[in-house]
């Protein structure tokens, strides 16, 4: 039963994106997440710079420009959408696996001659690819948000501050976060892969982030090992990664609940090692487990 | 029942299912040769599900393998499934898809299919019409027929199918009764499980009981239905005449119900049978051969088992 054949042919990722394309959930978080960076530039930028721009008392808005304001405003966009992305992308994968198993789809997919480490490449493909080019729109419009407010501030629309970042620097950015949001999908999916459940996969990822952020604040006050220890959590390599998309040495606000005066932060390399670990670990044991479970339902 | 190696298109060596203290098969042995409709036959619960999705690579031996077309699934799984459709007990299908888009994941998961033949297996089962409609708006008849054009799709060699009449009304089961036999009839083998034995005698040239994870008998309907052949008939002197029949070492039983005699003998021999009673002064006032039906075979070999 075992087969080591596991990339998909270009016909199942069709029939997985044909799935999930209609399915209302993409929408959903695509309406989700424009709705956070109207939330951000509009009300959390724009709007308080505004109120702000001729009070000293608030350092004339300068925070709140960098919000809504190019090229920092991509700081923040992308800081709030890993944050939100990976909860909105792990409910999104949970629901994609275990309807499988409750529709009952999963057996009838599996009797038409893939493999059964074909059938689970194919469905997290099809939702990467899904979850890519939505959370992708949903930047595209924050960065039309963006450009709108930064003309109505009056301001020039530019990458070229000190610290800026060049157009290539933008992409890294943007893989920064897409990649601190794989980790916390994989969980949703290795979750709902071993539990057949949806829930297990939308309340274990709500669940294992709001303890990380707890055990990272406790271990943050202390010092020697139980300090380094947070580089062994994703949250913490995560943090790191988005903290190389800082423009300058100031920034903007975030809909992220995350301490940007953090400092002592891994090496970006380094997390990006250890996240990939994490990934490689919630892969395999869903494929294992898969692939060696009987198939009642 | 032995045949050549290509000729069989299924079969299972030994198969063994346990589920921790539940045995739910128990070294079943079938051979389907090629071009047969095979109804296994069973009551609730006996393993006609277990064996499918052994069968099928869904659920993994305790002992034993399964062979199709020749080849130990073991190995060559994937290769074998194409060759094969299947509908599982009940229909499971995407409900916020169209019952064409349905069809088209499925095609596309057996290798790709044209979209002439998803139409044209929308046609074989009534559904061409609601096609582009959801499926979650389908009756559950629907579903099964959708099921059924599912399983047909890729054109498999081996149909394996899991109670299909499931959830149809009359007229439906009819249609696909008549699909199935008409599968049978340009070659292509059939492996239907069933509880319902009419149905099984409507479809099937061969068959195979089950009971409790253990296969009780196989053969073809027409040899297991003349192992149930029967004579019946009334005579002027009852208790002499038992004891006659009785002696005559080619009647397998007589049982007598009032004045009426039931003697298991084969029917070609009632003109002998006539003339040891006449020898002995016993006439017949009536005599008429019985068919044997599956639902007495299949009462005769689970021990009474109630079916439908």
């Amino acid at each position: 039963m075992i087969s080591m054949r596991a990339w998909p042919t270009s016909n199942m990722l069709a029939a997985e994106l044909l799935k999930v394309r209609k399915r209302w959930m993409p929408y959903a978080l695509l309406l989700l997440m424009v709705a956070g960076a109207a939330i951000l530039i509009w009300l959390g930028g724009y709007g308080s710079w505004v109120e702000e721009r001729n009070d000293p008392e608030f350092g004339y808005g300068q925070e709140s420009l960098r919000t809504f304001a190019l090229p920092w405003s991509l700081t923040g966009l992308l800081d709030s959408g890993q944050f939100w992305g990976a909860i909105l992308v792990g409910i999104l994968v949970a629901s994609a696996v275990a309807t499988e198993h409750g529709w009952g789809t999963v057996r009838q997919a599996l009797i038409r001659g893939r493999t059964r480490s074909q059938y689970l490449t194919a469905k997290l493909l099809g939702i990467a690819i899904a979850a890519a080019i939505t959370l992708l729109l949903a930047f595209g419009v924050g960065v039309g948000f963006s450009v709108i407010a930064t003309a109505l501030a009056d301001r020039p629309i530019t990458l070229d501050v000190p610290g800026g970042p060049s157009v290539p620097g933008v992409a890294l950015m943007v893989l920064r976060a897409g990649y601190g949001i794989i980790p916390y999908a994989l969980l949703a999916f290795c979750l709902a892969v071993v539990g057949r459940s949806t829930t297990l996969g939308v309340v274990g990822i709500l669940f294992f982030m709001f303890v990380e952020a707890i055990v990272l604040g406790i271990l943050g006050e202390q010092s020697g090992w139980a300090a380094d220890a947070r580089a062994f959590l994703p949250g913490h390599n995560v943090q790191a990664l988005l903290a190389a998309n800082r423009i300058g040495s100031l920034g903007g606000n975030s809909l992220a609940p995350r301490d940007p005066a953090l400092t002592d932060l891994p090496d970006p390399a380094i997390a990006a090692l250890v996240l990939a670990a994490y990934c490689v670990g919630f892969l395999a044991i869903a494929f294992v487990i898969f692939q060696r479970r009987d198939i009642n339902a | 029942m032995s045949n050549d190696n290509s000729d069989v298109v299924l079969r299972t060596v030994g198969l063994t299912k346990r589920y921790r203290r539940l045995l739910a098969l128990d070294d079943l042995n079938l051979e389907v040769c090629r071009g047969q409709v095979f109804g296994f036959l069973g009551p609730n619960g006996a393993g006609k599900t277990t064996t499918i999705a052994l069968i099928l690579g869904l659920i993994a031996p305790t002992a034993g393998h399964v062979e199709m077309f020749g080849l130990d699934t073991r190995r060559h799984l994937s290769g074998v499934l194409r060759r094969t459709g299947a509908i599982l007990e009940t229909p499971s299908l995407y409900p916020h898809l169209s019952g064409r888009d349905n069809l088209r994941v499925w095609g596309a998961l057996s290798g790709g299919v044209e979209g002439k033949r998803v139409d044209e297996a929308l046609d074989l089962v009534g559904l061409r019409g609601r096609g582009r409609d959801k499926v979650r708006t389908y009756s559950l008849g629907m579903k099964q027929r959708l099921g059924l054009a599912a399983a047909l799709l890729h054109d498999p060699e081996l149909l394996v199918l899991d109670e299909p009449t499931n959830g149809l009304d009359p007229a439906g089961m009819r249609e696909v009764r008549e699909v199935i036999r008409g599968l049978g009839q340009i070659g292509r083998t059939v492996f239907v499980s069933s509880h319902l034995l009419s149905e099984v005698e409507q479809m099937c040239d061969h068959v195979g009981i089950v009971k409790e994870g253990r296969l009780l008998t196989q053969g073809s309907v027409a040899t297991l239905l003349r192992q149930g052949e029967a004579l019946e008939m009334e005579v002027t002197e009852p208790d002499r005449a038992v004891r006659v029949l009785g002696s005559l070492a080619w009647v397998n039983g007589v049982r007598r119900d009032h004045d009426r005699l039931l003697v298991e003998a084969p029917r070609e021999r009632a003109a002998e049978l006539s003339r040891a009673l006449a020898e002995q002064q016993i006439y017949l006032a009536e005599l008429r051969p019985r068919e044997g039906s599956l639902e007495e075979f299949f009462l005769e070999v689970t021990g009474k088992e109630a079916v439908q």
